[in-house]
């Protein structure tokens, strides 16, 4: 495609896209739901200076999160890729921290910080850490064998291996997983500015919610997803600067190969996994002196859900929030990745779509699910639609990212005979390029799991008030901090499950499809 | 905090703060000031318009206190900062300190900004909810959390409750315009203003005049502290009390100050100004006029115990400690 005409296209495509909006505007005019581009141009060129102060803001806190963030996922894999035995453990703890609940974690943050942007950087690094730190493990691991056999040859040390070949092979795969950072430490700062903040884009964002200032409300999620878009074209651009070769797959972390009984394997990583998390969640509280009161420990929370008289209530309270956010989270989570799946399918059959479709998905992943959820369920019901619908917007894009690279490693040969023998398309893709997507497929399900509890907890805070999410944070505001606490671990233990539950899925079905993969 | 003022002052000793003093302005100069914080229940607004007006205008620096007044927010509990001691005194309300004291948060409360209850049910003119008999067969919109509320308006009222089908709303006037429900639990003070800033009419019937009697937006501070500290509870006290009889004085000036000092808050006039005066008469009354801002009478305790006990929250009136205030209008 020549370039003036792919610019005639995307200028089409964005003209298009404007004009739905402007259209979808008017049909709701009245009901105070949707602002059209129009209003949204009155209210920037009336509001900039405000919008611009709160944007530095709440940059700024980002930005430094994302740098902790990052670092931390570095410092992680360096550990693991230095002591390669400490792996399965210390990814297995990331995990379990990456899903604490954003509700639960911003008023403990708050406590511990004071005043001042400590809770905004800290949620920030909190939402990037963990995307960064699986790609690196890949990458620090995608070395073949024979460049360390030259370094060898060299007669140089396993320094030099690591420095020369794991770093190098590391790079692009660190600058995926910043790419996917960018959105979501700009939303991680935004909810730490609701555990009391001055000034930034969640504090404007609560403020016109609830002064049903719907022009605010759509400007900031506007700008706060170009400002996520443009970080991401960025980060992008820098990755194809520094390391042209873009890593073959994007997020597929082999499954470690099964030694032994597998069942039995996983129940020790789940119990030394609990154990650790037990044991920095005493220190950590005794470390810093945390309060009683609100600070509830291992211990109280044993008496609260299994000794306690009132024990059997406090399960049966829980209980009910967590089968109400699982209605809505498991159905949310599929169709999310069944659209990624789906989309990434249909533009390898209908290649031209893609620059219509991908810049519409970077979009809708951008946008800040704080500013748009209320929205989303205003629009669509508050009952089980419109939070399915913002669960599935947040697992869609990491789907879909996944398959279109998943897609491209059908092997080049199979799919020449398969031309030459006048194959249809359909079949192609059913024979060749389905199956090589799945590990991709498989990675971006396990990744999406905190993403997909992250976003229904967030919709049932912020809009519908029912499940765990309005759990916490009514617990919260009534001191009620055992529940609370239990509510963390349920949150926890719940997403750790789901994703051995897809991990469990994905080598069942990779041992038929594609045994290669398993291989260690 | 303390560890600024030693800092401030050694420098100043040493000759080497001038340039220091000069940018922090004259308050700077006050090296002797005992700072402490005093928490928000929300971000900052006109909401607490008494307590910017105490700062601003010196009425805490001439009783030697710096006042540090953190932003609360949607996801920011007043109360743990209180325990910690991160902040001296806390703005809560009765019902949430009452939970906290359950949960054995060692709090009394010092004075009571709000003698009547904000909560208020919101309906639009066409299908308007006047008395609480009015909401059954009605659609209301809330959070769940606020069930004991509205149970406890129902009782109260003799209303049957399971006529009333509650949807779970979170805090957004959205799904009453929008049509979803037929009236909002909410406080009159802000999404009422909002829907009449943007020019939609709506009828709030304000719970407290239903017998909902709770003491909201009270003043509460550690048992520890009030042991320890009172000179500067007494202080805080002051200056509020001051505060909050020069906002009543002059809504605009208070409305002004609030815009002025936060520019960045996403704040306009007219909401402002119109919460100021939706707020007056929650703050102020016969029983304020007769003995100052932030009093109460074991009369008006008793009400909120048997409101709280409702609630299903029972406590004692000692919960109530007024000699902070007894000192400061003494």
């Amino acid at each position: 495609m020549t370039a003036p005409a792919a610019f005639a296209r995307h200028g089409a495509a964005a003209l298009g896209l404007l004009l739905a909006w402007h259209l979808a505007a008017q049909a709701l005019a009245g009901s105070h739901m949707l602002a059209g581009p129009l209003d949204v141009a009155v209210y920037l060129a009336t509001h900039h200076a405000l919008m611009g102060r709160a944007l530095i803001v709440t940059l700024e806190n980002a930005a430094w999160g994302f740098l902790a963030g990052n670092l931390a996922a570095v410092g992680l894999a360096l550990i693991v890729a230095l002591m390669p035995r400490t792996r399965v453990v210390v990814a297995a703890v990331a995990l379990v921290v990456f899903c604490l609940p954003l509700v639960a974690t911003g008023p403990v943050l708050r406590v511990l910080y004071g005043p001042g942007p400590g809770p905004q950087i800290t949620l920030a690094a909190l939402a990037v850490y963990y995307t960064s730190f699986i790609p690196l493990l890949v990458g620090l691991r995608a070395a073949p064998a024979s460049w360390f056999d030259l370094i060898r040859l060299y007669g140089r040390g396993a320094w030099t291996a690591f420095v020369q070949i794991r770093v190098m092979a590391a790079l692009p795969y660190l600058m995926a997983g910043l790419q996917i950072a960018a959105p979501a430490a700009f939303l991680g700062a935004m909810v730490g500015e609701f555990t009391g903040a001055d000034r930034g884009m969640g504090v404007l964002s609560i403020r016109a919610m609830r002064g049903l200032d719907v022009e605010a409300t759509w400007t900031i999620a506007l700008v706060a997803a170009t400002v996520a878009m443009l970080a991401y074209g960025a980060i992008g651009a820098l990755a194809a600067r520094l390391s042209p070769a873009r890593p073959d797959i994007l997020l597929a972390t082999a499954p470690a190969p099964a030694k032994g009984n597998p069942m039995l394997r996983g129940l020790g990583l789940a119990m030394l996994t609990a154990l650790v998390v037990l044991a920095l969640w005493w220190a950590l509280m005794e470390a810093f002196a945390l309060s009683r009161f609100f600070a509830k420990r291992p211990d109280d929370i044993w008496r609260y859900l299994i000794s306690a008289p009132t024990a059997a209530a406090n399960r049966a309270t829980l209980w009910a929030a967590s089968v109400e956010t699982l209605r809505l989270v498991v159905p949310g989570y599929l169709a999310g990745l069944g659209a990624g799946a789906g989309l990434a399918m249909a533009l390898v059959l209908v290649p031209w779509i893609a620059g219509a479709v991908l810049p519409l998905a970077v979009a809708l992943r951008s946008v800040p699910i704080v500013t748009t959820a209320p929205l989303i369920v205003l629009a669509l019901g508050r009952d089980t639609l419109g939070t399915i619908t913002i669960v599935a917007v947040m697992t869609f894009f990491p789907a879909l990212v996944a398959c279109i690279q998943g897609l491209r490693q059908a092997p080049g040969q199979a799919l020449d005979v398969m031309r030459i023998y006048a194959t249809g398309r359909l079949t192609q893709l059913w024979h060749a390029q389905i199956p090589a997507m799945l590990p991709a497929f498989f990675a971006a399900a396990r990744l999406s799991v905190p993403a997909a509890i992250l976003a229904v907890t967030v919709a049932e805070w912020l809009a519908t008030g029912r499940g765990l999410g309005a759990l916490m944070a009514m617990t919260a505001s009534t001191s009620n901090y055992n529940m609370l606490w239990s509510a963390i671990v349920v949150v926890a233990v719940g997403s750790a499950l789901g994703y051995a539950l897809v991990a469990w899925l994905e080598r069942a079905v990779m041992a038929r499809v594609a045994p290669e993969q398993l291989r260690g | 905090m303390t560890r600024f003022d030693i800092s401030r002052r050694h420098l100043m000793q040493m000759g080497l703060g001038s340039g220091g003093a000069l940018a922090l302005g004259t308050r700077g100069l006050r090296a002797q000031d005992t700072s402490v914080a005093l928490q928000l229940s929300w971000l900052h607004s006109v909401q607490f318009a008494g307590s910017y007006i105490a700062d601003e205008r010196g009425f805490w620096a001439e009783r030697g206190l710096s006042v540090r007044l953190d932003a609360g927010g949607p996801n920011a509990p007043v109360e743990p900062p209180v325990v910690t001691g991160t902040a001296l005194v806390g703005v809560s309300a009765a019902d949430y300190t009452a939970a906290a004291v359950q949960e054995g948060a060692p709090f009394r409360i010092i004075g009571v900004a709000m003698q009547n209850n904000p909560f208020a049910i919101a309906s639009l003119p066409d299908n308007p909810v006047n008395e609480p008999k009015d909401m059954e067969g009605k659609r209301i919109g809330m959070p769940l959390a606020n069930m004991p509320v509205l149970e406890t308006l129902c009782t109260l009222n003799d209303v049957d409750i399971d006529q009333i089908e509650v949807i779970p709303t979170q805090y957004d006037p959205a799904p009453l315009v929008a049509g979803e429900v037929d009236c909002l639990l909410c406080w009159s003070t802000d999404l009422p203003v909002a829907m009449y800033v943007r020019g939609i009419a709506s009828v709030t019937m304000l719970m407290a005049d239903f017998g909902y009697t709770l003491h909201s937006q009270t003043y509460i501070a550690t048992e520890d502290s009030l042991a320890n500290r009172r000179a500067d509870l007494v202080a805080l006290m002051a200056g509020e009390v001051q505060g909050w009889e020069a906002y009543r004085a002059d809504l605009d000036a208070a409305t002004d100050l609030t815009l002025a000092r936060f520019p960045d808050a996403g704040l306009d006039r007219p909401t402002q100004i119109e919460q100021a005066r939706r707020q007056v008469p929650l703050m102020f009354s016969d029983l304020t006029d007769a003995n100052g801002f932030g009093w109460w009478t074991d009369e008006t305790v008793a009400q909120n115990i048997e409101t709280l006990a409702l609630l299903g929250m029972p406590v004692e009136a000692s919960l109530w400690d007024r000699s902070i205030l007894e000192e400061v209008h003494g």
